[in-house]
């Protein structure tokens, strides 16, 4: 690293032992940064060259585990997806994600967030359960009816929409738009069958009726994926389903069994006659 | 989905508040549009022409209509605002009771002397 194209960062860092510490606390770092460098780069360099007892969850580094989901300048973001010269700051304050109880440092648990994403069974259900169980075919499915709910299948339950939502914040019962938008991609598969399992969950005291459609889970996911869209979709089939209106689509059958090939060109044979 | 039937009810309920409170405050408070389209009401808002109107059916329903849907509106948005602080489910059932026993009594007591007046 050169001095002209390294800054000298100022890291608050949320520092919480649960065994030692009754509440949070900051502590300060200087990480040189270089354009390029990720707010992950700077924890990781805090961890190697400062503080080894600085707890964070990382994995993949490349946005795809969503492991490192942390608050950054009062904004929840990826850490390994966030560099800090898009920051525009000398002093990044970063702290565990908010709306989630706090494990050690900047690790959130995700117990309420897997909790209520297991409520809104997360799987295709179908009323045939033999196939289901003991499964012979593949169901079909048209790419239209991908199309439906493919942006909703990106998530990576990092946590993210969860943080910036403003009802989870004041709620604490709220579902939360990570298990509602994965309600809608669940009951919007074709090959599903188990919107009414799901429905009395989401349609309860504490769900999509809840939802104050601030839009700031849609604004903050690192992935592109829309839950405030998701929720009002699950309003209008939730009321569609209230009020017995629309046709009900048929679920996706089970497709053909391949028929059988050609037989495939018979190996040639090498062996040499004369050998044998 | 007992909550997605309160909640369309909530809808509906909005939508017809606007139309009850519309003809009430183009009856009452708006004359000059009725003066414009040629109806002439004399004194909407006199004791006369309140107990005039309060003798007929067709407006003492539209005002018992008005305040049970304004009534259900309040009460129900009230419910949701203190049921998203509520600790936990008991505490929510225990609110909701609360409101609608309010809202029982605050329509009662508001239909009270209207069909008094119409039945006597």
């Amino acid at each position: 690293m050169t001095e002209e194209s390294t800054r000298q960062i100022t890291f608050k860092v949320q520092r919480y032992d649960p065994e030692q510490d009754n509440t949070p606390h900051f502590q300060e770092f200087i990480v040189p940064s270089s354009r390029g460098m990720t707010v992950l780069d700077g924890l990781l360099y805090i961890k190697e060259n400062l503080d080894s007892s600085l707890a964070f969850r990382t994995s993949c580094r490349m946005s795809i585990c969503g492991s490192c989901a942390m608050f950054v300048n009062c904004y929840p973001h990826l850490a390994c997806h966030t560099q800090i010269e898009e920051l525009h700051a000398d002093k990044l304050t970063i702290k565990s994600l908010p709306n989630l109880p706090t494990i050690k440092d900047l690790v959130p648990s995700l117990d309420p967030l897997f909790k209520n994403h297991k409520l809104i069974k997360p799987y295709i259900i179908r009323r045939d359960t033999e196939e289901m169980e003991n499964p012979t075919a593949e169901f079909g499915q048209l790419p239209q009816a991908l199309n439906t709910f493919l942006q909703f299948s990106y998530c990576i339950k990092c946590g993210i929409c969860v943080a910036a939502c403003p009802t989870s914040a004041s709620d604490k019962l709220f579902l939360g738009p990570q298990a509602m938008a994965q309600c809608y991609h669940y009951c919007a598969d074709s090959r599903d069958e188990g919107e009414l399992e799901r429905f009395p969950v989401v349609g309860s005291e504490h769900g999509v009726w809840h939802c104050h459609l601030a839009g700031a889970c849609s604004e903050a996911c690192p992935k592109g994926v829309d839950p405030a869209l998701a929720i009002q979709l699950l309003k209008r089939r939730l009321t569609s389903q209230a009020l017995r209106l629309g046709k009900k689509q048929p679920p996706a059958s089970l497709l053909p069994l391949p028929t059988k090939t050609k037989d495939k060109i018979p190996f040639p044979e090498f062996t040499a006659k004369g050998t044998r | 989905m007992r909550n997605t039937y309160l909640w369309i009810l909530q809808l509906v309920t909005g939508v017809l508040i606007a139309v009850f409170l519309g003809i009430h405050m183009v009856i009452q408070h708006l004359d000059a549009i009725l003066d414009f389209f040629g109806v002439n009401v004399t004194e909407p808002t006199s004791w006369a022409s309140m107990i005039d109107r309060a003798s007929q059916g067709i407006w003492v329903g539209l005002y018992i209509a008005l305040l049970a849907v304004g009534l259900y509106h309040g009460a129900n948005g009230l419910r949701n605002i203190i049921l998203e602080s509520t600790p936990s489910a008991r505490t929510g059932r225990i609110v909701t009771w609360l409101i609608a026993a309010f809202g029982i009594i605050f329509f009662i007591g508001g239909t009270y002397v209207p069909v008094s007046l119409l039945v006597s």
